[in-house]
Protein backbone atom coordinates (compact mmCIF):
# COMPACT_ATOMS: atom_id res chain seq x y z
CA UNK A 1 0.00 0.00 0.00
CA UNK A 2 1.21 3.35 -0.71
CA UNK A 3 1.25 5.69 2.73
CA UNK A 4 -0.23 8.61 1.38
CA UNK A 5 -0.64 10.51 4.68
CA UNK A 6 3.22 10.18 5.17
CA UNK A 7 4.49 13.68 3.89
CA UNK A 8 7.66 14.63 6.05
CA UNK A 9 6.39 18.25 7.43
CA UNK A 10 9.73 19.28 9.28
CA UNK A 11 9.44 21.39 12.63
CA UNK A 12 7.86 24.33 11.26
CA UNK A 13 5.45 22.88 8.46
CA UNK A 14 4.33 20.90 11.52
CA UNK A 15 4.14 24.44 13.67
CA UNK A 16 1.95 25.70 10.84
CA UNK A 17 -0.37 22.66 10.93
CA UNK A 18 -0.68 23.52 14.35
CA UNK A 19 -1.39 26.62 14.57
CA UNK A 20 -4.11 26.32 11.66
CA UNK A 21 -6.29 23.07 13.65
CA UNK A 22 -5.81 25.81 16.83
CA UNK A 23 -7.77 28.57 14.56
CA UNK A 24 -10.29 26.63 13.76
CA UNK A 25 -10.82 24.84 17.02
CA UNK A 26 -11.12 28.68 18.46
CA UNK A 27 -13.25 29.61 15.91
CA UNK A 28 -15.72 26.49 15.77
CA UNK A 29 -15.81 27.14 20.06
CA UNK A 30 -16.72 30.89 19.53
CA UNK A 31 -19.39 29.95 16.93
CA UNK A 32 -20.83 27.43 19.42
CA UNK A 33 -20.63 30.58 22.24
CA UNK A 34 -22.77 32.40 20.40
CA UNK A 35 -25.81 29.57 20.36
CA UNK A 36 -25.84 29.12 23.96
CA UNK A 37 -28.21 31.03 26.19
CA UNK A 38 -26.58 33.44 28.54
CA UNK A 39 -25.46 32.41 31.89
CA UNK A 40 -24.45 28.80 30.63
CA UNK A 41 -20.88 29.47 32.39
CA UNK A 42 -20.46 25.68 32.92
CA UNK A 43 -20.91 25.00 29.13
CA UNK A 44 -18.45 28.10 28.80
CA UNK A 45 -16.11 26.81 31.04
CA UNK A 46 -16.13 23.31 29.33
CA UNK A 47 -15.43 25.46 26.04
CA UNK A 48 -12.24 27.27 27.43
CA UNK A 49 -10.90 23.66 29.03
CA UNK A 50 -11.16 22.40 25.65
CA UNK A 51 -9.45 25.54 23.65
CA UNK A 52 -6.96 25.46 26.85
CA UNK A 53 -5.85 21.70 26.15
CA UNK A 54 -5.80 22.09 22.54
CA UNK A 55 -3.96 25.45 22.77
CA UNK A 56 -1.62 23.85 25.41
CA UNK A 57 -0.70 20.57 23.13
CA UNK A 58 -0.56 22.39 19.44
CA UNK A 59 1.51 25.28 20.82
CA UNK A 60 3.75 22.66 22.42
CA UNK A 61 6.80 22.83 19.83
CA UNK A 62 7.71 26.08 20.99
CA UNK A 63 8.49 26.22 24.63
CA UNK A 64 6.24 27.91 27.61
CA UNK A 65 4.34 29.51 25.11
CA UNK A 66 0.64 28.57 25.59
CA UNK A 67 -2.98 30.35 26.31
CA UNK A 68 -3.53 28.23 29.43
CA UNK A 69 -2.20 30.93 31.65
CA UNK A 70 -4.02 34.04 30.81
CA UNK A 71 -7.17 31.61 30.42
CA UNK A 72 -7.79 30.18 34.06
CA UNK A 73 -6.36 33.67 34.84
CA UNK A 74 -9.09 35.09 33.61
CA UNK A 75 -11.43 32.35 34.43
CA UNK A 76 -10.47 33.37 37.93
CA UNK A 77 -11.25 36.75 37.74
CA UNK A 78 -14.79 36.29 35.93
CA UNK A 79 -15.79 32.61 37.73
CA UNK A 80 -14.28 32.41 40.93
CA UNK A 81 -12.04 30.47 42.77
CA UNK A 82 -13.54 26.86 43.12
CA UNK A 83 -14.42 27.11 39.18
CA UNK A 84 -10.91 28.18 38.12
CA UNK A 85 -9.37 25.40 39.82
CA UNK A 86 -11.46 22.84 38.31
CA UNK A 87 -10.08 24.21 34.57
CA UNK A 88 -6.46 24.54 36.18
CA UNK A 89 -6.36 21.12 37.87
CA UNK A 90 -8.13 19.65 34.57
CA UNK A 91 -6.30 21.03 31.70
CA UNK A 92 -2.83 20.04 33.53
CA UNK A 93 -4.03 16.69 33.84
CA UNK A 94 -5.88 16.25 29.90
CA UNK A 95 -2.72 17.94 28.28
CA UNK A 96 -0.45 15.93 30.07
CA UNK A 97 -2.45 12.72 29.35
CA UNK A 98 -0.94 13.75 25.41
CA UNK A 99 2.60 15.71 26.23
CA UNK A 100 3.65 13.72 29.33
CA UNK A 101 2.48 12.97 32.89
CA UNK A 102 4.21 12.59 36.12
CA UNK A 103 4.48 14.27 39.45
CA UNK A 104 4.71 17.74 37.26
CA UNK A 105 1.08 17.16 36.72
CA UNK A 106 0.31 17.69 40.32
CA UNK A 107 2.61 21.34 40.72
CA UNK A 108 1.33 22.69 37.30
CA UNK A 109 -2.39 21.88 38.38
CA UNK A 110 -1.13 24.27 41.80
CA UNK A 111 0.61 26.46 39.80
CA UNK A 112 -2.44 27.17 37.63
CA UNK A 113 -4.54 26.88 40.56
CA UNK A 114 -2.76 29.37 42.57
CA UNK A 115 -3.12 31.86 39.25
CA UNK A 116 -6.85 31.51 39.21
CA UNK A 117 -7.29 32.13 43.01
CA UNK A 118 -4.54 35.43 42.19
CA UNK A 119 -7.23 36.33 39.71
CA UNK A 120 -10.11 36.12 41.66
CA UNK A 121 -8.90 38.09 45.02
CA UNK A 122 -7.51 40.90 42.16
CA UNK A 123 -11.10 40.15 40.22
CA UNK A 124 -12.58 44.22 41.01
CA UNK A 125 -9.35 45.61 39.78
CA UNK A 126 -8.82 43.23 36.89
CA UNK A 127 -12.34 43.30 35.20
CA UNK A 128 -12.70 44.79 31.47
CA UNK A 129 -15.03 46.62 29.90
CA UNK A 130 -15.47 48.53 26.53
CA UNK A 131 -13.34 51.06 27.58
CA UNK A 132 -10.59 49.85 29.99
CA UNK A 133 -6.83 49.09 29.13
CA UNK A 134 -5.85 45.73 29.35
CA UNK A 135 -2.76 46.87 31.20
CA UNK A 136 -3.28 45.77 34.32
CA UNK A 137 -3.97 42.51 33.64
CA UNK A 138 -1.02 41.89 31.17
CA UNK A 139 0.83 42.93 34.39
CA UNK A 140 -0.74 40.43 35.95
CA UNK A 141 -0.39 37.88 33.54
CA UNK A 142 3.56 39.04 33.68
CA UNK A 143 3.55 38.15 37.26
CA UNK A 144 1.61 34.99 36.98
CA UNK A 145 4.18 33.42 33.97
CA UNK A 146 6.98 33.62 36.53
CA UNK A 147 5.26 32.19 39.92
CA UNK A 148 3.70 29.64 37.69
CA UNK A 149 7.05 28.47 36.54
CA UNK A 150 8.63 28.96 39.81
CA UNK A 151 5.88 26.77 41.63
CA UNK A 152 6.32 24.40 38.95
CA UNK A 153 10.26 24.46 39.86
CA UNK A 154 9.57 23.31 43.32
CA UNK A 155 9.04 19.75 41.95
CA UNK A 156 12.88 19.57 41.49
CA UNK A 157 13.33 19.34 45.38
CA UNK A 158 12.36 15.59 44.22
CA UNK A 159 15.41 14.91 42.54
CA UNK A 160 17.98 17.57 43.41
CA UNK A 161 18.08 18.92 46.36
CA UNK A 162 17.18 22.28 47.97
CA UNK A 163 20.78 23.47 47.85
CA UNK A 164 20.34 23.63 43.46
CA UNK A 165 16.79 25.13 43.56
CA UNK A 166 17.98 28.62 43.40
CA UNK A 167 20.46 27.65 40.47
CA UNK A 168 17.36 26.16 38.80
CA UNK A 169 15.34 28.66 38.68
CA UNK A 170 17.99 30.87 37.79
CA UNK A 171 18.99 28.83 34.58
CA UNK A 172 15.18 29.08 34.00
CA UNK A 173 14.32 32.55 33.55
CA UNK A 174 14.58 32.72 30.04
CA UNK A 175 12.21 30.19 29.89
CA UNK A 176 9.95 32.43 32.19
CA UNK A 177 10.52 35.83 30.18
CA UNK A 178 9.15 33.46 27.22
CA UNK A 179 6.34 32.28 29.21
CA UNK A 180 5.65 35.73 30.17
CA UNK A 181 5.71 37.47 26.85
CA UNK A 182 3.05 34.79 25.44
CA UNK A 183 0.92 35.77 28.36
CA UNK A 184 1.08 39.44 26.88
CA UNK A 185 0.09 38.10 22.89
CA UNK A 186 -2.59 36.57 24.42
CA UNK A 187 -3.73 39.34 26.39
CA UNK A 188 -3.24 41.55 23.72
CA UNK A 189 -5.27 39.27 21.20
CA UNK A 190 -7.66 37.22 23.69
CA UNK A 191 -8.54 39.18 26.74
CA UNK A 192 -11.25 41.30 24.51
CA UNK A 193 -13.16 38.50 23.42
CA UNK A 194 -12.81 36.28 26.42
CA UNK A 195 -14.05 39.08 28.72
CA UNK A 196 -16.90 39.35 26.43
CA UNK A 197 -17.95 35.82 25.99
CA UNK A 198 -17.55 35.79 30.27
CA UNK A 199 -19.27 38.81 31.29
CA UNK A 200 -22.87 37.02 29.30
CA UNK A 201 -21.63 33.66 30.87
CA UNK A 202 -21.69 35.13 34.97
CA UNK A 203 -24.24 33.04 36.95
CA UNK A 204 -26.17 35.65 38.69
CA UNK A 205 -27.07 34.97 42.63
CA UNK A 206 -31.05 34.42 42.48
CA UNK A 207 -31.90 37.42 45.24
CA UNK A 208 -33.46 36.33 48.60
CA UNK A 209 -36.69 37.46 49.07
CA UNK A 210 -36.40 38.84 52.48
CA UNK A 211 -33.09 39.64 53.51
CA UNK A 212 -33.09 37.96 56.91
CA UNK A 213 -35.06 34.47 57.94
CA UNK A 214 -37.54 35.08 60.55
CA UNK A 215 -36.27 33.48 63.61
CA UNK A 216 -39.26 34.15 66.33
CA UNK A 217 -43.15 33.71 65.43
CA UNK A 218 -45.21 35.65 67.07
CA UNK B 1 25.65 40.93 30.23
CA UNK B 2 27.81 42.92 27.57
CA UNK B 3 25.87 40.68 25.23
CA UNK B 4 22.77 41.12 25.86
CA UNK B 5 22.53 44.61 26.37
CA UNK B 6 22.25 45.33 22.26
CA UNK B 7 19.30 42.74 22.63
CA UNK B 8 17.78 45.21 24.99
CA UNK B 9 18.41 48.50 23.30
CA UNK B 10 16.86 46.57 20.07
CA UNK B 11 14.02 46.00 21.36
CA UNK B 12 13.41 49.52 23.67
CA UNK B 13 13.55 51.27 20.09
CA UNK B 14 11.23 49.11 17.87
CA UNK B 15 9.14 49.11 20.39
CA UNK B 16 9.31 52.79 21.09
CA UNK B 17 8.82 53.27 17.68
CA UNK B 18 5.69 50.71 17.72
CA UNK B 19 4.31 52.74 20.25
CA UNK B 20 4.66 56.20 18.61
CA UNK B 21 2.98 55.03 15.12
CA UNK B 22 0.17 53.53 16.88
CA UNK B 23 -0.79 55.42 20.23
CA UNK B 24 -3.39 57.43 18.43
CA UNK B 25 -5.27 54.16 16.61
CA UNK B 26 -7.67 52.91 19.00
CA UNK B 27 -9.32 48.94 19.97
CA UNK B 28 -6.21 48.34 21.84
CA UNK B 29 -4.22 48.32 18.50
CA UNK B 30 -1.04 49.45 20.05
CA UNK B 31 -1.29 46.84 22.90
CA UNK B 32 -1.62 44.06 20.08
CA UNK B 33 1.18 45.52 17.64
CA UNK B 34 3.67 45.53 20.99
CA UNK B 35 2.74 41.84 21.89
CA UNK B 36 3.11 40.71 18.50
CA UNK B 37 6.64 42.16 18.12
CA UNK B 38 7.53 41.17 21.34
CA UNK B 39 6.55 37.30 20.48
CA UNK B 40 8.28 37.93 17.48
CA UNK B 41 11.38 39.34 18.94
CA UNK B 42 11.41 36.57 21.68
CA UNK B 43 11.68 33.68 19.51
CA UNK B 44 13.78 35.18 16.79
CA UNK B 45 16.23 35.51 19.87
CA UNK B 46 15.45 33.15 22.40
CA UNK B 47 18.45 31.07 21.75
CA UNK B 48 21.27 33.66 21.71
CA UNK B 49 19.82 35.39 25.04
CA UNK B 50 19.12 31.57 26.78
CA UNK B 51 23.08 31.33 25.89
CA UNK B 52 24.50 34.54 27.19
CA UNK B 53 21.96 34.27 30.58
CA UNK B 54 23.65 30.53 30.83
CA UNK B 55 27.27 32.04 30.39
CA UNK B 56 26.13 35.14 32.96
CA UNK B 57 24.58 32.17 35.46
CA UNK B 58 27.26 29.73 35.53
CA UNK B 59 29.89 28.88 38.02
CA UNK B 60 32.83 26.63 38.19
CA UNK B 61 33.28 23.33 39.18
CA UNK B 62 34.10 23.43 43.18
CA UNK B 63 34.76 19.35 43.00
CA UNK B 64 38.18 18.83 43.18
CA UNK B 65 38.28 15.19 42.57
CA UNK B 66 35.75 15.84 39.24
CA UNK B 67 38.30 16.33 35.97
CA UNK B 68 36.06 19.78 35.23
CA UNK B 69 37.15 21.02 38.60
CA UNK B 70 37.47 24.72 37.84
CA UNK B 71 35.61 24.78 34.90
CA UNK B 72 31.94 26.12 34.58
CA UNK B 73 29.36 24.00 35.07
CA UNK B 74 27.80 25.15 31.77
CA UNK B 75 30.41 22.51 30.46
CA UNK B 76 29.50 19.39 32.50
CA UNK B 77 29.29 16.62 30.13
CA UNK B 78 30.80 18.15 27.74
CA UNK B 79 34.71 18.23 26.43
CA UNK B 80 37.25 21.05 26.98
CA UNK B 81 40.83 22.38 26.19
CA UNK B 82 42.72 24.23 28.05
CA UNK B 83 46.11 25.84 27.66
CA UNK B 84 48.10 26.73 31.02
CA UNK B 85 50.97 28.94 31.24
CA UNK B 86 52.88 29.07 34.92
CA UNK B 87 52.29 32.87 35.70
CA UNK B 88 51.80 36.23 34.48
CA UNK B 89 55.25 36.64 33.34
CA UNK B 90 55.13 33.84 30.97
CA UNK B 91 51.67 34.16 29.51
CA UNK B 92 50.73 35.69 26.66
CA UNK B 93 48.92 39.55 26.60
CA UNK B 94 45.68 39.46 27.22
CA UNK B 95 45.93 35.81 29.23
CA UNK B 96 47.92 36.71 32.14
CA UNK B 97 45.39 37.90 34.62
CA UNK B 98 43.84 34.44 35.58
CA UNK B 99 42.47 31.58 33.78
CA UNK B 100 40.08 32.62 30.50
CA UNK B 101 36.60 29.88 29.69
CA UNK B 102 36.40 30.35 25.95
CA UNK B 103 32.73 28.91 24.91
CA UNK B 104 32.82 27.04 22.01
CA UNK B 105 31.98 29.93 19.97
CA UNK B 106 35.19 31.38 20.76
CA UNK B 107 33.73 33.90 23.41
CA UNK B 108 35.76 34.36 26.01
CA UNK B 109 32.74 34.93 29.01
CA UNK B 110 34.33 34.07 32.46
CA UNK B 111 37.98 34.66 34.21
CA UNK B 112 39.09 32.74 37.18
CA UNK B 113 41.52 34.96 38.76
CA UNK B 114 42.14 32.47 41.57
CA UNK B 115 43.65 30.07 39.25
CA UNK B 116 46.84 28.85 39.82
CA UNK B 117 48.14 29.06 36.50
CA UNK B 118 47.32 31.86 33.60
CA UNK B 119 45.46 30.95 29.89
CA UNK B 120 42.34 29.70 29.23
CA UNK B 121 40.51 26.93 28.62
CA UNK B 122 37.88 26.11 25.39
CA UNK B 123 34.86 24.55 25.98
CA UNK B 124 31.49 23.24 25.73
CA UNK B 125 32.60 20.80 22.69
CA UNK B 126 30.40 17.51 21.42
CA UNK B 127 31.36 14.44 19.84
CA UNK B 128 35.16 14.50 19.69
CA UNK B 129 37.17 11.15 19.30
CA UNK B 130 40.22 12.37 19.02
CA UNK B 131 42.71 14.73 20.70
CA UNK B 132 44.23 16.44 18.24
CA UNK B 133 40.52 17.12 16.61
CA UNK B 134 39.81 18.43 19.77
CA UNK B 135 42.87 20.96 20.15
CA UNK B 136 42.49 21.99 16.29
CA UNK B 137 38.62 23.06 17.34
CA UNK B 138 39.83 24.79 20.20
CA UNK B 139 42.52 27.00 18.28
CA UNK B 140 40.13 27.19 15.16
CA UNK B 141 37.08 29.13 17.12
CA UNK B 142 39.64 31.22 19.42
CA UNK B 143 40.88 33.05 16.22
CA UNK B 144 44.87 31.37 16.65
CA UNK B 145 44.87 32.71 20.53
CA UNK B 146 46.52 29.47 21.35
CA UNK B 147 48.33 28.89 17.92
CA UNK B 148 50.82 25.61 18.37
CA UNK B 149 54.00 24.94 16.50
CA UNK B 150 55.30 21.30 16.57
CA UNK B 151 57.96 19.11 15.13
CA UNK B 152 56.90 15.99 13.82
CA UNK B 153 59.70 12.81 14.90
CA UNK B 154 59.59 9.67 14.63
CA UNK B 155 57.76 8.63 18.03
CA UNK B 156 55.10 11.26 17.14
CA UNK B 157 54.44 15.41 17.53
CA UNK B 158 56.36 17.11 19.52
CA UNK B 159 55.05 20.72 20.90
CA UNK B 160 57.42 23.74 20.37
CA UNK B 161 55.49 26.37 21.36
CA UNK B 162 52.11 27.35 22.28
CA UNK B 163 50.52 31.46 21.74
CA UNK B 164 54.18 32.23 21.26
CA UNK B 165 55.32 30.67 24.73
CA UNK B 166 58.50 28.02 24.24
CA UNK B 167 59.86 26.01 27.35
CA UNK B 168 62.98 26.73 27.36
CA UNK B 169 61.86 30.68 27.56
CA UNK B 170 59.98 30.08 30.74
CA UNK B 171 62.50 27.54 32.63
CA UNK B 172 66.28 27.51 32.21
CA UNK B 173 67.41 24.01 30.02
CA UNK B 174 71.03 22.65 30.13
CA UNK B 175 72.43 22.75 26.96
CA UNK B 176 73.38 18.89 27.51
CA UNK B 177 70.08 18.08 27.40
CA UNK B 178 70.36 16.72 31.05
CA UNK B 179 67.85 19.06 32.40
CA UNK B 180 64.80 20.79 30.69
CA UNK B 181 60.91 21.71 30.05
CA UNK B 182 58.46 20.56 27.85
CA UNK B 183 54.89 20.77 27.20
CA UNK B 184 53.11 18.01 29.10
CA UNK B 185 49.46 16.29 27.91
CA UNK B 186 47.10 15.78 30.57
CA UNK B 187 44.27 13.63 30.40
CA UNK B 188 41.07 13.89 32.64
CA UNK B 189 43.92 15.88 35.05
CA UNK B 190 45.93 12.59 34.60
CA UNK B 191 49.35 12.40 32.60
CA UNK B 192 48.45 10.70 29.06
CA UNK B 193 50.58 7.73 28.40
CA UNK B 194 49.29 8.59 24.20
CA UNK B 195 50.41 11.65 22.64
CA UNK B 196 47.71 14.57 21.64
CA UNK B 197 47.16 12.46 17.75
CA UNK B 198 46.38 9.22 19.79
CA UNK B 199 44.58 10.30 22.09
CA UNK B 200 40.67 8.87 22.52
CA UNK B 201 38.50 11.18 24.38
CA UNK B 202 35.16 10.41 26.44
CA UNK B 203 32.36 12.90 26.11
CA UNK B 204 33.16 14.66 28.58
CA UNK B 205 37.28 15.07 28.50
CA UNK B 206 39.21 18.00 29.95
CA UNK B 207 42.80 18.05 27.78
CA UNK B 208 45.30 20.19 28.85
CA UNK B 209 48.72 21.49 27.48
CA UNK B 210 50.95 22.78 30.73
CA UNK B 211 54.41 23.15 30.98
CA UNK B 212 56.92 20.86 33.23
CA UNK B 213 60.39 21.05 33.68
CA UNK B 214 62.56 17.56 33.93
Amino acid sequence: MIDAHAVNLGPYGLLLVNLTLLSIIGWALWKTERNLSSQSDTIVLFLLGIFAVSGRILLEPIPNIQPVTVIILMSGIYFGVSRSIILATSVALISNLFIGHGLWTLYQAFGWSLVGIIGAVFSNKLHLNNTSSNTPLMIVAIFCAFIFDWVVSLSVLHTLGPDLLFVYILAGIPFDILHAVGNIFFVAWLASPLSEIMTRHLSVKKPLAVKEIVKNRI
Amino acid sequence: MNALIPFALTFIIISLFIYQSTKNIGNNLSAKAFATFSLVFILITFSSINTEWNRMTSELVEEVDDPHYGLPDLWDGKQAFCFHFPSPENSPSGLDDGRHHFDFDGTDFKTDKDWNQTGGCVGGFEGFENGLDLQNAAIEVTGNTFLITSTEFSFGLQIDSISGITPCDVYECASDGSSGAYWQLLHNGAYSMVGISDLVLDEDSVVTWQLATY
